[in-house]
């Protein structure tokens, strides 16, 4: 099976002042593939992340996005059709309606006065609703944002995501506050529309077992090293617990 | 939802009220704005402002001794009526703060009620809004009438307004101030005054200090207003010189009050971070 | 640590007590304060309270000079609004593209912004008489200066307070700089912005009673003038008419920041 790559890093180093964030990383990630990040906390994951999403710049080394430098995405429009990104649920802006907040999605796509014009008459309206109908939100539309709980809130984001859809979806540690019931749903929609949308994802995650359990590849960095890298399949529990293990920590 | 709709509501209300005013000003008062900037007004502004400068003056007041030495006083003057009137506010307001607040009157803080911290609760809450109510301009023009000229009734009209703004401020402090201390002392047995003293004074008054600064920064704004109307300081010279067209005069005053007041901006900022 | 806390409060306190008896000095205290006469005037003028004017000539009047008191405040702060709008959205820094051009930008529209609230409403007001003559507009602008530059002010300290997480989201979708604006730090800072002009709304109708003083109409206007002629009891009238109106617009306003804030 020949497969296209979408992700290359070739030796990404960060650094703030003295403290080494990443040191000379390298991986190559596929289309489609739907790439888990662990490590421990410090391990460089959210870092790399931003990096990624062209938030943070990288002290050295380039990254290519579908063959070209991620600085050639350098307009607002090519970069969200090429990469989009789902964090923790503050990522909303709580005093809007939830429709707002999805269709901030094709905010690259409006001029400023259709996107004003959308606060008053929501523009695209067919398209946010039929987002928020597959995350299941079909009945909160015109609700404030800020009265959704917690799992709404993430399901927002992801509804926002799919108004947007981008190739590669970027998830920073994406069910961090949530409770393990509504971490596990929000995990299943995220892999769901990925594998339907033909999406390439890498999504951060404090833990193991939902990497395991959801996605297909395992990255795991250590003190911004690449500790492994290997399909599921392949991750022991002896390689996992010399990955969460104290000793490489100390010498900081 | 009708937290929503009072919101609308006043939204609605305030919308109606500025088009009604702009009708107002623009129908009724028939003011049009591009009168405002005919060929007249053009050369008469420029004429005032190049006044200001000191273009075409022949005794430049930035240039004369006698004209520093004036302004010089008068700031120094400005400055002390600024300090006399926070300071009267504050005393009034000391004196009058602690019946002044609700916790206060209904014994939640002194834990004993009397029918008539009700009645002081309630008179001296009034004398607040009145206080408030009327602007420093009116408490001067009025003082005037009753006081000799000279920086007292400058200060006097200025704490007549501010201490009810600085009294409900801090009455406010006071009844959003922790009651547990002072449960604690009732119970050790502590006596009205004792509580007052040790359980609820030392709590407010860091508050009360920031707000005194606050109020004093925007007293050293007002000075210069409530002496227009002869109340002594920058103010009654900056009047004078206006009436007389001694436009360079003029600036030099602005200028000593604008140095007054972003030195007041300044000392209050700083000292309210200092006692942080 | 506490001790040394304690004693700095102490030292201001007592810095300000010597500058308040300082500010003492100059007044003549033995001379006699007051003018012949001045305490009987006092007397009348405060017992002209008890029996204020309220004859229908005058309530009609005093009803009108009451709405252009207060057209003048609300056309005034209607353009102050726009004005705090655009100075306080360049003074808050979120337009510039890089960290130097933020700190310029900031440092040159808070210079702005503070020099225009640091002059007095009727400063400006006497400034604009001399410059374009008695209209209707040197009072709204005499009030839309100060007040703009007070809710500028706000209004930029708001817009920075405002958390990164939701704006750089509104990035990541593809967002320009006026779209975050709009989706994201508008809608945040939306009720704080009422709630604060509400309250400036209150000062804003005082401000614009005395800008009679300079000859614009208004209860400011009025009160002078029956203060000319000494008929307190009129000046009361025009004065119950000042309080109520201010009282009204303070109860709303606490009534609509009290709904915002929760």
């Amino acid at each position: 099976m020949a497969q296209e790559t979408m992700i290359e890093l070739n030796r990404i180093s960060k650094h703030y002042g003295r403290k080494i964030a990443l040191s000379s990383l390298s991986f190559v990630i596929n289309k489609g593939e739907h790439v888990a990040v662990i490590g421990p906390s410090g391990a460089g994951k959210t870092s790399m992340l931003n990096i990624l999403a062209s938030m943070l710049p990288a002290d050295d080394g380039e990254i290519l996005v579908d063959g070209k430098p991620l600085d050639s995405y350098c307009d607002r429009k090519s970069r969200a059709q090429k990469i989009g990104m789902v964090r923790q649920q503050f990522d909303l802006v709580p005093q809007l309606a939830v429709i707002h907040n999805v269709l901030a999605g094709r905010l690259s796509d409006w001029s400023l006065w259709k996107s004003v014009l959308s606060l008053l008459i929501p523009q695209d309206k067919g398209r946010a609703i039929e987002a928020l109908d597959r995350v299941g939100l079909s009945d909160k539309v015109f609700e404030r944002t800020s009265s959704l709980s917690g799992g709404e809130q993430q399901r927002v984001a992801l509804a926002r995501l799919l108004v947007q859809d981008p190739e590669i979806i970027l998830a920073d540690e994406p069910v961090a506050s949530l409770d393990p019931a509504r971490a596990e749903d929000i995990l299943k929609m995220l892999t769901r529309i990925a594998a339907e949308e033909n999406q390439t994802l890498v999504a951060s995650l404090h833990s193991v077992d939902y990497a395991l359990k959801y996605f297909s590849r395992v990255i795991a960095l250590k003190d911004g090293k690449l500790f492994f890298d290997r399909p599921v399949s392949e991750v022991s529990d002896t390689l996992l617990a010399e990955l969460y293990s104290l000793e490489g920590n100390s010498q900081k | 939802m009708r937290k929503m709709n009072f919101v609308t509501l006043s939204m609605m209300l305030f919308f109606l009220l500025f088009i009604g005013s702009w009708y107002f000003v623009i129908v009724a008062e028939n003011a049009s704005l591009s009168e405002l900037f005919t060929e007249k007004n053009a050369s008469h502004a420029a004429e005032f402002f190049k006044g200001l400068i000191g273009v075409g003056e022949d005794n430049n007041a930035f240039l004369s001794k006698t004209s520093w030495k004036q302004a010089l006083g008068l700031t120094r003057e400005t400055l002390q009526m600024s300090m006399m009137a926070i300071g009267f506010s504050t005393i009034v307001m000391f004196l009058t703060v602690i019946p002044a607040a609700r916790n206060v009157a209904d014994g939640t803080l002194t834990l004993s009620q009397k029918w008539h911290s009700w009645l002081s609760y309630g008179l001296i809450r009034a004398s607040y809004v009145v206080s408030r109510a009327i602007p420093e301009l009116v408490w001067a023009m009025i003082v005037i009438f009753i006081f000799k000229p000279g920086i007292l009734p400058g200060a006097i009209a200025l704490a007549l307004h501010n201490f009810g703004i600085l009294g409900k401020l801090c009455a406010e402090a006071i009844e959003d101030s922790d009651s547990r201390p002072v449960r604690n002392l009732a119970a050790a047995g502590a006596s009205k005054t004792q509580i007052l003293l040790y359980g609820v004074l030392p709590a407010v008054l860091p508050q009360f200090l920031t707000y005194i600064l606050y109020r004093w920064e925007v007293i050293m704004r007002t000075t210069i207003v409530v002496g227009m109307v002869g109340a002594g300081g920058l103010g009654q010279q900056f009047k004078l010189n206006m009436s007389f067209f001694h436009y360079t005069e003029v600036s030099l005053l602005l200028v000593c009050y604008l140095i007054l007041v972003f030195i007041a901006d300044f000392i209050s900022e700083r000292s309210r971070s200092f006692v942080k | 640590m506490m001790n040394f806390e304690l004693h700095k409060r102490k030292i201001l306190t007592f810095i300000l007590l010597l500058a308040f008896v300082w500010s003492l000095l100059p007044v003549d205290w033995d001379k006699g304060l007051l003018h012949a006469g001045g305490l009987a005037m006092a007397g009348q003028i405060f017992e002209a309270a008890l029996h204020p004017d309220f004859s229908p000539d005058m309530i009609m009047l005093a009803l009108e000079s009451a709405w252009i008191t207060l057209a003048y405040a609300t056309a005034g702060m209607s353009l102050a609004l726009v004005l705090a709008f655009f100075l306080g959205l360049l003074a808050s820094g979120i337009l510039a593209p890089g960290n130097k051009s933020r700190r310029w930008l900031k440092r040159i529209f808070r210079g702005v912004l503070s020099f225009m609230r640091a002059i007095h409403e009727l400063v400006w007001a006497l400034i604009f008489v001399a410059s374009f003559g008695l209209t209707p507009y040197a009072a709204i602008f005499a009030l839309a200066i100060p007040y703009g530059g007070m809710l500028g002010r706000i209004f930029a300290e708001m817009l920075e307070d405002v958390p990164a997480e939701p704006i750089q989201a509104l990035k990541m979708t593809g967002a320009s700089a006026w779209q975050c604006i709009f989706y994201g730090y508008l809608p945040i800072v939306r009720a704080g912005i009422i709630s604060y002009s509400m309250y400036r709304f209150e000062c804003s109708v005082r401000s614009s009673a005395i800008m009679s003083f300079i000859g614009l109409g208004g209860l400011g206007y009025q009160i002078q003038l029956s203060l000319d002629d000494l008929a307190y009891s009129q000046m009361w009238t025009f004065l119950f008419f000042l309080i109520l109106l201010v009282v009204i617009i303070d109860g709303w306003s606490t009534l609509l920041r009290r709904r915002l804030g929760s």
